[in-house]
């Protein structure tokens, strides 16, 4: 994983620092030479804490929405791991703007592939087979599609926000790994 | 939320106790919260990457090799999927809040009105203050203190599975920057 914004912020003042900031000049500097001594950190940490509390807690519906993310654990299911990600394993189209995600999930011996688009997705079950899909978004039931002889599925509206594809095959229950689209 | 306890719940949890669950959620949804925010995402953004950290967590759920590591997952997990939300630069949008830094004085709080008028105006203004120079921190230190505020503490694990940052260089930065913030604090006579 190459994501690392420690790396690569524009921001930078110094690059052997990366956690300067804004603080201006000699005052900066010299902090750095009275070491640790007396100033109780704890404390000041503990009020950010407070402030945190009151000025950007959790909102208690989306605390809620976690709540009933427990409806998601299924121990019956096959868990298809997500493999590759276009937004993170390829390199970017210069020049295009809605290019499509390409995802790639794996169970086993089953892969599906999956291309989002602005349009919607679509994709495809391999080894090719049929299968009933349902694309979730969250603990209620989701939309159903099926995925033909060749394990081909289209679905006209993109998923938007976190979502799953639920496949029963045959014999199987598999569920790609959640991800935001 | 220590070990023990985590590893309990999330084996409570995978064996169907729902209450364990919503004790693992009561607990580490702060920190999950804290490392969103630390990376500015939008509201919509934030929301559902906290959303996806959760789903995902609930669908690995008995599947999790380190149950007492459970806050380090969710850290983690939510880092990359922040990542991600940078990546796709078509749905970025930076925040600077400012409604966040009016709320206190706008809306109040249920803490205010146990306090009498005065008292609560004071204290306000301070938490406004407190809050203001940090969001104006550098880049990092403001990403930094962000996790760490998370309630309860988050440990060091758990907040180098945040941010991506050495278990060991976390003590001497947090210091740095909350030296720096209260060096703000002072420059503005607002300690």
């Amino acid at each position: 994983m190459n994501g690392d914004r420690y790396d690569d912020d524009p921001h930078d003042h110094d690059p052997h620092d990366p956690y300067d900031d804004d603080l201006s000049g000699e005052e900066d500097r010299g902090e750095e030479d009275r070491g640790d001594e007396e100033f109780d950190a704890g404390i000041l940490e503990e009020e950010l804490r407070q402030a945190a509390a009151v000025l950007d807690p959790v909102p208690a519906e989306l605390q809620q929405i976690a709540v009933d993310a427990y409806a998601l654990h299924d121990l019956d299911a096959r868990v298809a791991e997500l493999t590759f990600d276009s937004l993170v394993d390829a390199l970017p189209v210069r020049g295009l703007t809605d290019v499509p995600r390409m995802l790639t999930f794996r169970a086993g011996e089953v892969t599906v592939d999956v291309e989002v688009t602005a349009q919607g997705l679509m994709g495809q079950v391999l080894p090719p087979q049929p299968a009933r899909i349902e694309v979730l978004g969250g603990p209620r039931p989701g939309s159903p599609l099926m995925a033909d002889d060749l394990g081909r599925f289209t679905g006209d509206a993109p998923p938007t926000g976190p979502f799953a594809l639920r496949l029963r095959t045959g014999e199987a229950v598999v569920v790609t790994e959640w991800l935001r689209a | 939320m220590d070990r023990t306890d985590a590893a309990a719940l999330v084996q409570a949890a995978a064996d169907g106790d729902a209450a364990a669950w919503k004790a693992l959620v009561e607990g580490l949804s702060p920190l999950v919260w804290s490392v969103v925010r630390a990376h500015r995402l939008s509201d919509a953004d934030a929301h559902e990457v906290y959303q996806t950290a959760w789903f995902r967590f609930a669908q690995h759920l008995g599947r999790i090799r380190e149950p007492g590591k459970a806050g380090a997952w969710l850290a983690s997990t939510a880092r990359h999927e922040c990542l991600k939300v940078i990546r796709s630069a078509q749905r970025l949008t930076l925040t600077d809040d400012p409604r966040l830094l009016d709320r206190v004085s706008e809306e109040g709080t249920p803490e205010q009105s146990l306090l009498d008028a005065e008292e609560a105006a004071a204290q306000s203004e301070r938490v406004r203050r407190l809050w203001q120079e940090f969001e104006e921190l550098g880049e990092r230190c403001r990403q930094l203190l962000r996790v760490l505020m998370a309630t309860p503490p988050p440990s060091y694990q758990d907040v180098s599975a945040a941010l991506g940052i050495a278990v060991g260089s976390i003590g001497p930065l947090r210091q740095r920057c909350l030296r720096r913030l209260r060096a703000r604090l002072e420059a503005r006579g607002a300690m």
